[in-house]
């Protein structure tokens, strides 16, 4: 296989967020619970089927994967869907700033599991699937030994690709083809794997759902903010190490990280905010998008004082730009470009016009994709540019924060992007 | 010109334009595939001017086959024009006719309801345009003899010369094309070889390919 992660090699240890507000994580990190101690700890589920999807409403849980689209939504909307249905956890965790469905598969994969009954089965699902990196599928294969589930689990290998946990990629993957996103006029919860209506939810929205099973809508609304209730798991990148933690939305920024210059939110299609402004922020969609940022998939990533935001920035994009899948133009033209204009930024004494430059491109790729690829890159290169514009100046100087070459933020090597169609297998 | 002889001209005629329209149809179609650019035209208006070239050759087919019908001079059955080799007169060109509509229909047909279609049927039932063009070609070219004479065999064969440079084309961008994994790399590799930002145009436009 060719893609490791320098920094999330091993499933991290959950350390205990402030408040106690452990819910789909284990109170004490542990290795994998088995099948009877999951059930102490959990209890069996009281509510399921058509009524469970009620309480999924009910309980405003959202999807967990990035998007925080209601997931009552797209239950309803496979349940509704007609003939042969297929539910698929997705567990493909892209993004090299999160660890977090790592984590959760690591101590938690009977919740995982149990969430992804619960919901097959509420949407009438003959077939289920966990969609995972091998690398985490080893507790998740032990659980499935233990378990006698009704509907049957397929384990399918997610590429270690950044975009190969996109809906439509996925689809695809578990279809047996290539992990690459398509293109199609029809939802993946109208026609998904192998054509079937698909529900895809990301696992900790999976393992959310398995305890508003268990303990209702009431309960699940006990924390985080009315308009976004629950607990979210989240990433913490900091000083070249990953800690995944579970908070209730609408935590204080400020209880989650303390120093640095500025911290990217929601992941490398996410937004950079300078750290006095996050500081001030609740971790919630609602205080996040007056800054422009969204929560993601739960990852905050922080940029040290002694490093500089355009080098963290340009090799990200660069990245992104790599790990196109190189089918619409926009994106396949348009990211290196942009890539190779950031890296210009990052360097010493850009050309004057470079910035309005990337303006231009960013401009001309928006909207343009099959996926949002090209949307999510765009977001982040314009708050660089919105964020550290003191560091542009700088770098027209001659100058740079960066005092070390050490890189801030966790990337998989350069020898990992892809060159084959086998790279998205 | 009598009531008779208006048909067998306007018979005559759409089957010439149809020709060319169709020629154009598919040449075009060869660029959309290779995702080339038509010299003053964005990608999608040469979409466009796709779709509507061959809902206009459809209508000139059409007009073709209905005046062929009502044509006194000879006798030609109305359901000869769907099912082939069923015409007195000319049973075997006229039947090679007979398919290529056939065809035409089902491509139009598939092609409005895309949408709701699995593309690699849809695809299977587009690449008949590869049989359905030869096929009334060589009904054009030997159910009557004006193509093979005077300015009309000039058509025909600038017609014939313009595809097949078309497909050879085609054949040879297919068997150059990068693999679609490292057409990222590639173009990253030729970015940083030349950084983009000296240039002055719009600078989405890629030279390699």
């Amino acid at each position: 296989m060719s893609g490791t992660r320098p920094l999330a090699q091993a499933p991290t240890a959950p350390s205990r967020p402030a408040g106690g507000s452990t819910r789909v994580l284990p109170p004490v990190p542990g290795a994998a619970e088995d099948l009877r101690a999951h059930y102490a700890r959990n209890g069996q589920a009281r509510c399921r089927g058509p009524a469970l999807i009620r309480a999924v409403r009910e309980a405003g849980l959202t999807g967990r994967g990035g998007a925080a689209f209601p997931a009552h939504v797209k239950l309803a909307a496979v349940a509704q869907a007609g003939g042969r249905k297929v539910a698929v956890a997705n567990g493909a965790e892209g993004e090299p700033a999160s660890a977090k469905d790592a984590a959760l598969l690591y101590h938690a994969p009977h919740l995982v599991l149990d969430g992804l009954q619960l919901a097959a089965e509420a949407v009438g699902a003959a077939e289920a699937y966990l969609y995972t990196d091998p690398r985490h599928a080893g507790p998740v294969e032990r659980c499935l030994a233990e378990r006698a589930d009704d509907i049957p689990v397929t384990l399918v290998e997610a590429p270690p690709r950044f975009l190969s946990g996109q809906e439509t990629a996925l689809a695809s993957r578990v279809s047996g083809g290539l992990g690459l996103p398509t293109f199609s006029f029809a939802r993946v919860s109208e026609r998904g794997v192998n054509g079937a209506p698909t529900l895809v939810q990301n696992v900790e929205t999976l393992a959310h759902l398995a305890l508003i099973a268990r303990h209702g809508p009431g309960w699940f609304r006990r924390k985080g903010t009315p308009a976004e209730p629950g607990t979210t798991l989240i990433t913490i990148n900091a000083d070249g190490h990953q800690i995944v933690t579970e908070a209730e939305l609408g935590t204080p920024l400020a209880s989650l990280i303390t120093d640095g210059a500025a911290v990217l939110i929601g992941g490398y299609h996410g937004t950079w905010l300078p750290m006095a402004a996050a500081l001030t922020l609740t971790l919630d969609n609602q205080a996040l998008s007056r800054h422009h940022a969204a929560l993601g998939a739960g990852v905050l990533a922080i940029l040290p004082h002694h490093a500089c935001g355009l080098i963290e920035t340009a090799r990200v994009v660069r990245y992104l730009a790599a790990e196109s899948a190189g089918q619409c133009g926009p994106c396949l033209n348009g990211l290196p470009r942009i890539a190779v204009a950031m890296a210009e930024l990052a360097g010493p004494q850009p050309r004057r016009g470079t910035v309005q430059a990337v303006e231009r491109w960013a401009g001309l790729v928006t909207g343009r994709g099959a996926c949002h690829h090209p949307d999510g890159t765009v977001r982040l290169v314009r708050s660089a540019l919105r964020v550290f514009g003191a560091e542009i100046r700088r770098h027209a100087e001659g100058r740079c924060s960066a005092t070390t070459s050490h890189p801030a933020l966790p990337l998989p090597p350069a020898d990992a992007l892809p060159l084959t169609d086998e790279d998205w297998q | 010109m009598t009531n008779s002889t208006a048909f067998w001209y306007a018979s005559r005629a759409t089957g010439v334009v149809a020709l060319v329209l169709l020629t154009a149809v598919l040449v075009i179609g060869i660029a959309i595939n290779r995702q080339a650019r038509v010299p003053g035209l964005p990608r999608f208006a040469v979409t466009d001017l796709h779709r509507n070239l061959s809902l206009l050759a459809v209508a000139f087919v059409g007009v073709h086959v209905l005046t062929a019908v009502l044509d006194t001079f000879v006798s030609i059955p109305a359901l000869a024009i769907v099912i082939p080799f069923t015409s007195g007169y000319e049973r075997f060109w006229l039947g090679l006719g007979a398919i290529a509509f056939d065809l035409i229909v089902a491509m139009i047909a598939t092609s409005l309801v895309r949408g709701r279609m699995n593309r690699t049927a849809w695809r299977a039932m587009h690449l008949t345009a590869y049989l359905c063009w030869p096929v009334a070609f060589l009904h054009g070219l030997y159910a009557s003899g004006d193509l093979r004479q005077g300015v009309l065999s000039d058509v025909a064969l600038g017609c014939a010369l313009i595809l097949a440079g078309a497909v050879t084309w085609r054949l040879v961008s297919v068997a150059r094309q990068r693999p679609r994994a490292s057409r990222v790399a590639a173009e990253l590799a030729a970015a940083e070889r030349q950084p983009p930002a000296a240039q002055t145009g719009p600078g989405l436009r890629s030279a390699r390919r």
